[in-house]
Formats: C-alpha cells, sequence, structure tokens
C-alpha cells in the first residue's frame, strides 16, 4: 500500500519516497528490503569490490579514522586486485565521479592514487588516462566547473609527474583568457579562466614546492594580476548591497573572488606557500622517497595526459557573471570565518559552493557535508563543531576561532543571495538549511540566528530582489519549525510607518507564513503586540461581496450579475444588466463605461470562486469568453480585471497574486497590463514599492514572460 | 560478469519510490522472492520519465488549496492542484495531486519539497502517472485514505483514531 508507513526520513540514508517508519502490521509489505533478499549465511563477507566501493566513497568522512591509513588500505585493496576488471572501473569511476561531485575529498583521493602508485604504477597511468580524457571533453564543452576540479586533482598529485605537470595547461588557459578580455570588455569567460588558474595554484604548491614550481608560480600569478584585478563592467549588477555608501559604511565589503584570491595567493607566496589549511594526507610517499628499509623504489613518474586546449574556448551551459566573496561574517570583531586576507576563505568556500551545487540531487548529503566539513581540511583548522559563539573570545592567542556553523551558513547564503541567479532554484538552499538545522539544531541555530540578524539589520540597503529573497526564505523556514522566532528583539520596528523597510519586512514575512499556515494560527506564535499586524479580515475565508452593500456604486445591479452568473444565465441576460451599468455610468460622466462593468463581473467571479483556487479557474473558464473580450475593447478595463481581483482578495494579497498568474495564463490581461496596473495605476505616489504584493506581481510576470522567450529560443 | 555502474556517489531523491509501482504488484505469498529494490518495471518506468503530476500525502484534513499552492509555487506555478477527498463525505481527505507544466518542475518537487513541512506535516512526494477522474477519492472501506482505516496512532489532523479502530472492530484485523 503506498501510504501506510509513517513518513520518516533519516538523514544518513539519504531519504527514498516515504518509508522507513515502523510496521505495525504484520501483514507483508511491498518494501520491505532487508529481511528477504539478504543471505542467510552467517558470517556474510562483503565481496572485493564491495569493500573497495565502500571505503572509497566514505573516505575521510570519520574523524574516528586517520585518513591517511584510509587512503593506504584502499590503495592496498586496489593493487592487489588491479587484475580484476570490477576493480579497476570501481576505482578509477569511482574516484573521478567524486573529484567531480564531492571536490573536499580531492586531496584524499589523489592521496589513494599517490599510495596506489607505490605499489603498482599501472594503476595511475590508467588514472591518468581516464581523468585526462574526462577533462579534454570537458574543455571542448565547456564545462568549467568540472575542468577546475579535474586540474584540481592532477595538482594534488603533482609530485608524480615527470613533467611540468599542470603549469603548460594553465599557460594555455591564461592565453585563451587574454584573447577574451581583450575582444570584449564585457567578457566574463575570460574571468571563469583565470579563476580556474588561480584555484589550481595552491593544491601544486601544498603537494610539493621545488624550485621550479614556485618559480613557475609566480610567472603566473604576475600574469594574472592584471586580469584578476580590474574591476568589470558588470560588478555592479552582482553587488548585494545598494552601492551609494562609502566604503567603511557598507554592511559587507565588495570584492571579487577573482580579486580575492589573486591577493591571497601573493600573501601565501610571499609566505613560502605554508596554505595551512589544505589536508596533506599522503605525507608517507612524498616527502621520503622510500621506506624504513631505505630499498624501495622511489615512485614511479609519469608523464602529464596529453590534453590540449581548444582554440576557440566555449562558454559552456550557463551564463557567467563576476561572483562577489559574500560573507555575513567576515572581517568583523570576532573571527568566526577566515578573513578575506586568508586564503583559507577561498578555498573552503569555493568547495562548500561546488558540493552544495553538484549534490542538489540530495539535499541531506549535502547538510552531513556541510555540518562535517572540518573532516576534509587540516586538522585544527576549525574550532570544535557547536562551540558557542561567545566562547570564542576564549580560544588561545594561536589557536582557530573560525566555526564551521558560520561557514557552512555562509557559504548557504552566498549560493541565496547571489544576483543574478543562484545554479538552482532558491527553496533548494531553503531545504540545505532545513535539513542541516534538523541534523544539528545546537550548532546551526545560534549561526542561523546571527545570519538573520545581520541580514535584518541591514535590510534598508539591499537589493531589492535580495530583500524578497530573504523575506521569502526566512517564512518558508520557519514554517518548517513552528514559526518560532524571538520576534520581541524586532517589537521596536513596529512602530516605524509601513514604508520601512524592517517594518515592510515584517509585514511581508508574515503575510507569506499566513499564506503557508493561517492567521489564528501564525497570531498565536506571536507577542502581542504584533496583532495589529494581523486585522482580523485576514480570518474570513470568504471576503464579503462588496455590491451587497447598497452604498456601493452599482450595488443592484452587481448583485444581479451575481445572480445570473450562479445560476449559468445566457449571455443575453448579461448584457441587459451590463448596458444598465453602462448607462448609469454615463449619466455620471464616467470616461470609460465598460470599467465599472467590468468590476461588477470580476468581482461577481470572485466571490463566486472564493472558496478555492479549483473554483474561481472554473468559473473563469465558464466566463472566459467575455473575459477575454474586455482586453480588445479597452485597456483601461482590462486593468480594472485586476484591480477588481486585488481589490476582492485585499485581505489576502497572495491569492489575487495567483489568480492575476491565472488570468495571464489565459491571456485575458496581458504581462504589460499588470506592470502598468502595479507601477503607474496603483503606485500611490510610491507607496505600493513598500507592498510584497506589489514586487510579486511584477517578479512573477516578468518570469513568466522570460521563461516563454526562453522555450521558444530553446 | 555485471560491468561495474555507478550514476552517482550519493543516492538520489528525484527517483520514483514504490508508490507509483504498487498498484501493480499482485499480493504475495511467501515466496521470498519479491525484490523490493527492483527498479520499476519498464512501462512504468516510461510513463513516470516525463510525469508531471505529484501525488503528495500526509496533509491534514485541514490543509487547504492555497497552502498547497503556496508551497509549491516555490518550485514552479502549479497547472493545477487536484485534493484528495473521502469517497462520502467529499470532503478533503489528506492527500493531492499537484500538477505541475514540466517533468523538471515535478523532479524537483522530489528533491527540494517532498519530506518538509506543509501546514506543520512532513509530506510525501511522489511521482504519479497523471490524475484521471475517479483517481481523487480515497480507497478505504470508509471513504478516506486505506492508511486512516487501521491506524492505532492518534492524529488530530487526520480524524482522530483510524476508523476501523474507532468503530471498535479493531481486534480483528490486529
Amino acid at each position: 500500500m503506498a501510504d501506510v508507513d509513517r513518513y520518516e526520513p533519516r538523514g544518513d540514508r539519504g531519504h527514498r519516497g516515504g518509508y522507513g517508519g515502523k510496521k505495525r502490521r504484520l501483514r507483508e509489505d511491498d518494501d520491505s528490503y532487508d529481511r528477504r533478499d539478504r543471505p542467510q549465511r552467517r558470517r556474510y563477507e562483503e565481496p572485493t569490490g564491495t569493500r573497495l566501493r565502500k571505503q572509497l566513497l566514505a573516505i575521510a568522512e570519520s574523524p574516528l579514522r586517520n585518513a591517511e591509513d584510509e587512503a593506504l588500505n584502499i590503495a592496498k585493496i586496489t593493487a592487489e586486485n588491479w587484475d580484476d576488471q570490477y576493480i579497476k572501473d570501481t576505482f578509477c569511476e569511482i574516484s573521478i565521479l567524486l573529484v567531480l561531485e564531492q571536490p573536499f575529498k580531492i586531496p584524499f583521493v589523489a592521496a589513494c592514487v599517490l599510495h596506489a602508485n607505490t605499489q603498482n604504477s599501472e594503476i595511475t597511468t590508467e588514472i591518468l588516462a581516464r581523468a585526462g580524457a574526462k577533462a579534454q571533453g570537458f574543455l571542448e564543452t565547456g564545462g568549467w566547473k568540472e575542468v577546475k576540479l579535474l586540474l584540481r586533482f592532477f595538482a594534488c598529485l603533482h609530485s608524480l609527474f615527470e613533467d611540468a605537470g599542470v603549469f603548460p595547461i594553465l599557460d594555455e588557459l591564461f592565453n585563451r583568457a587574454v584573447d577574451l578580455q581583450t575582444a570584449s570588455s564585457e567578457d566574463t569567460l575570460g574571468l571563469e579562466l583565470v579563476k580556474i588558474i588561480l584555484f589550481t595554484i595552491p593544491y601544486i604548491m601544498a603537494t610539493s614546492t621545488s624550485e621550479s614550481e614556485q618559480q613557475k608560480a609566480a610567472q603566473l600569478l604576475n600574469k594574472t594580476d592584471i586580469v584578476a584585478s580590474t574591476p568589470h563592467m558588470l560588478d555592479a549588477l552582482v553587488d548585494p548591497y545598494i552601492n551609494n555608501e562609502e566604503e567603511e559604511n557598507r554592511p559587507m565589503g565588495f570584492q571579487t573572488i577573482l580579486t580575492l584570491l589573486q591577493k591571497q595567493l601573493q600573501t601565501e607566496a610571499a609566505n613560502e606557500w605554508k596554505l595551512a589549511c589544505i589536508p596533506r594526507p599522503y605525507s608517507a610517499v612524498v616527502t621520503s622517497g622510500s621506506d624504513e628499509n631505505g630499498d624501495a623504489p622511489t615512485p614511479a613518474k609519469h608523464p602529464f595526459p596529453s590534453i590540449t586546449v581548444p582554440t576557440t574556448v566555449k562558454l559552456g551551459p550557463k551564463a557567467l557573471f563576476p561572483e562577489i566573496y559574500f560573507s555575513l561574517y567576515a572581517d568583523q570583531d570576532i573571527e568566526s570565518v577566515p578573513p578575506t586576507s586568508n586564503i583559507a576563505a577561498s578555498l573552503i568556500r569555493d568547495t562548500l559552493v561546488d558540493t552544495m551545487n553538484h549534490l542538489d540531487f540530495n539535499r541531506n548529503a549535502v547538510a552531513k557535508f556541510l555540518i562535517e566539513m572540518d573532516c576534509y581540511w587540516a586538522p585544527d583548522t576549525f574550532v570544535k563543531r557547536a562551540t558557542p559563539f561567545d566562547k570564542l573570545r576564549a580560544v588561545p592567542e594561536n589557536k582557530s576561532t573560525w566555526k564551521p556553523e558560520d561557514l557552512a551558513v555562509d557559504a548557504v547564503f552566498s549560493q541565496l543571495l547571489q544576483l543574478p541567479t543562484p545554479e538552482h532554484k532558491l527553496v533548494y538552499y531553503h531545504s540545505v538549511i532545513t535539513e542541516s538545522c534538523k541534523i544539528a539544531p545546537a550548532a546551526i541555530a545560534p549561526s542561523l540566528g546571527r545570519a538573520i540578524r545581520f541580514l535584518f539589520r541591514n535590510v534598508d540597503a539591499m537589493d531589492m530582489e535580495l530583500f524578497y529573497r530573504f523575506m521569502e526564505w526566512f517564512a518558508h523556514h520557519l514554517s518548517n519549525f513552528e514559526f518560532r522566532w524571538k520576534w520581541t528583539e524586532w517589537l521596536d520596528e513596529l512602530d516605524q510607518s509601513d514604508l520601512n523597510p524592517k517594518k515592510a519586512f515584517i509585514i511581508g514575512a508574515l503575510d507569506i507564513e499566513i499564506r503557508l499556515s493561517f492567521a489564528k494560527r501564525i497570531r498565536e506564535t506571536l507577542p502581542v503586540q504584533y496583532a495589529p499586524l494581523i486585522p482580523e479580515g485576514r480570518d474570513k475565508d470568504t471576503p464579503d461581496f462588496k455590491y451587497a452593500d447598497d452604498s456601493t456604486p452599482y450595488a443592484e445591479e452587481g448583485r444581479e450579475i451575481l445572480a445570473l452568473l450562479k445560476k449559468k444565465a445566457s449571455e443575453d441576460e448579461i448584457q441587459t444588466v451590463m448596458d444598465k451599468i453602462s448607462a448609469k455610468a454615463a449619466e455620471h460622466n464616467v470616461q470609460d463605461v465598460l470599467v465599472p462593468c467590468t468590476d461588477a463581473y470580476m468581482t461577481s467571479v470572485c466571490y463566486i470562486g472564493a472558496k478555492s483556487i479549483s473554483h474561481v479557474l472554473s468559473c473563469i473558464d465558464r466566463c472566459k469568453e467575455r473575459l477575454l473580450a474586455i482586453g480588445p475593447q479597452s485597456e483601461p478595463a482590462r486593468r480594472q480585471i485586476i484591480s477588481s481581483v486585488v481589490d476582492y482578495w485585499r485581505d489576502q494579497p497572495g491569492v489575487a497574486v495567483n489568480i492575476v498568474d491565472k488570468l495571464l495564463n489565459y491571456t485575458i490581461i496581458t504581462p504589460v497590463s499588470v506592470i502598468e496596473w502595479a507601477l503607474t495605476d496603483r503606485l500611490d505616489r510610491g507607496r505600493a514599492l513598500a507592498r510584497s504584493q506589489t514586487y510579486e506581481l511584477v517578479a512573477t510576470t516578468m518570469a513568466k514572460v522570460m521563461n516563454r522567450v526562453r522555450q521558444i529560443v530553446d | 560478469m555485471i560491468p561495474f555502474h555507478i550514476r552517482n556517489t550519493v543516492d538520489r531523491l528525484d527517483r520514483p519510490s514504490s508508490y507509483a509501482a504498487s498498484k501493480y504488484k499482485k499480493r504475495k505469498r511467501d515466496d521470498g522472492e519479491t525484490d523490493a529494490n527492483r527498479a520499476p518495471s519498464p512501462t512504468l518506468s516510461e510513463k513516470l520519465s516525463d510525469a508531471t503530476t505529484l501525488y503528495v500525502g500526509n496533509l491534514s484534513f485541514y490543509t487547504t488549496e492555497e497552502q498547497i499552492y503556496t508551497l509549491f509555487s516555490l518550485i514552479s506555478p502549479p497547472r493545477r492542484v487536484v485534493m484528495g477527498l473521502d469517497r462520502y463525505q467529499k470532503t478533503p481527505c489528506g492527500f493531492c495531486f499537484v500538477e505541475f507544466y514540466t517533468h523538471d518542475d515535478a523532479l524537483q518537487c522530489l528533491k527540494y519539497i517532498g519530506g518538509t513541512k506543509l501546514d506543520e506535516r512532513i509530506i510525501r512526494t511522489d511521482l504519479d502517472e497523471g490524475f484521471v477522474e475517479g483517481r481523487q477519492y480515497g480507497r478505504g472501506k470508509s471513504g478516506g485514505q486505506v492508511r486512516d482505516e487501521y491506524r492505532d496512532e492518534f492524529d488530530p489532523g487526520r480524524g482522530g483514531y483510524g476508523k476501523a479502530v474507532k468503530e471498535g472492530y479493531g481486534e480483528e484485523y490486529r
């Protein structure tokens, strides 16, 4: 049966569609997966392939096991069974897949290869060949994320290249970047290529710092300086905070990832490439060329796989924009995340973001990796998990005060609030935060609280679209956690005018909460001082029909229209009443008589369909002939359709937005009419801009139009 | 010798679960032949490969269409929502179908919305073959969903105790 089991997601298993709860009935369930098909043998020894797969997939995940030992073990299993094609494939395919999907494991996967190399150099040959082929493929299709990660893999393997290793490719990429940048000032692909170069260098230098490598790195850094340090014309587009403040007064510094990385690398170069945060689980291989007996041969060297950068480089599947380094916690009094001067800030953020964006198909795994990020960097990079923020002051001088939870929350928000758009739907990032809070509430919740306070404090300087993203996230997030928040903190804002950004934020957030729940419930979660923000009108399921009140103009005719629509009268009968309205309107010198007619008609449709969206949809469907005829006759009347809907549902702005969306689908109204209605008719000397409904109407209409255009173009 | 194959390093949430396949499985005896981990049959996989409809379960009886629209619009405004109804009372009985315009939207729900809360209950989402008139009614004996017939836990959002338990003929069915 489909729904018998109580739905209980378990973080570590990654939920499938819903089973996993207790079995209450003896009757067999289709989904029992454990009892039937396991063999009944007592000692069940897993086949080697399975063991290898499991160990490799889980490398470095446990803080209790030493990652280097794990790598040694994996290398041993692989080397001992290298004749087996299945083992070959398991090792190579999983390694490469890990590089692409779980980039924080790249140093550890590389360690497996380095250790395996000492036992059987064929393994290295094979995996270099496969990784090289993959890199070539991505270079040709413009898969730049994948190219970056594969180059990082090669960088971690640098000690086993007999030639210049990754450097020639980096030089080639730089040449392409220069060509692109000189060809156009709007070019962003060139920036991306330089970013790849800069993100590869630290991993080379962490592995081996021979003279020649240091020289090559210095040369590269010299060349990239110009590209990385020049502001780009699209920078202002991606700035989360409105840039009319002095640099010191900005809530968050403005630096692009590229500029920061260039500076950080130059700092590291001047400090002998300490690169403290990068893990090095391959010391046994690299630092000592032979084992204790002193007679083992030095590990075999290999040529770098033959990879050629295409002469014309493709943009790839997505448009590229400059990226700024977004941080809610950086460069403040207490160093709970790496300062922007430290290369750890860039390296850790880069892997967190890549992991999040590659593994969007399993948010539970992502949340787990975020919480457990300290396993994948050098020991003591972070302070102990869930250390309270206040306790950071007590940490001894030379020890780290970086909280992994802060880095995690920072990374997710850097995507949620990325301009122009993040890689995935916004709600994906909502769900990552939700899952993180579920699996480690004590650790994440305080960091999240500080993030919310930072964003709220600076909400008046925020880009408008980001303001709404933050608001929508906040309401949706609370709906997963019983709407709990310290609302008393914001009591002062309630005295402000509704036009004040902070007040508008609160009003908008509560509105979304109510849409996800209901007015009475939300009132219960708030201090009494918030009650005026949720007037009684919101409790009503069916708003009053204005024509029931005789003081409303055309009240009688409005009621007649309603009655006719309810009994599904003929168009002629309806037209008779419409003519009555037109005549009355003309007598009162109304300019466009179709407007009050439309008002009566559409308001009646809303009232009839007040029960649910399905109801109003079926009513609109029945009335669509007349409604479609209105627009071509009179633009003001078309806009009146919108007015009637929004006015009828004035206490439930969300419902109005949904209905307007459906009317657009029917083409009863046009995108232009919505925009003009919102930003001209109803601007109310600018007051409308403080209402989230205005933004929603414009934003959803624009999104619809863009989607259509995209569909046509594709 | 089965060749090695792996699609991703972690499980994916956007695959169909047992839900859609369940109505095609015949009642089994104790034959140990059932392989619950086997993928759904080929024709079913084909149907689901461009499914735009989702089955949504574990709703409260009081969850409204508007709440469903608000949540699922975070992915994309649905084409329509069909509430699941008690066959006799014609009132909501705790499930619904949400139909999107694209298959991708439906998959994204599985990844990002399924397993989170709606109206303060964790909901279940599954790919569905598509709404057909008649499928909006519960298939339990009393008119609601089958799972509410024999449930012996108290669930205030779903009518309290299971119908059979309430009526008192629970003992025979345990």
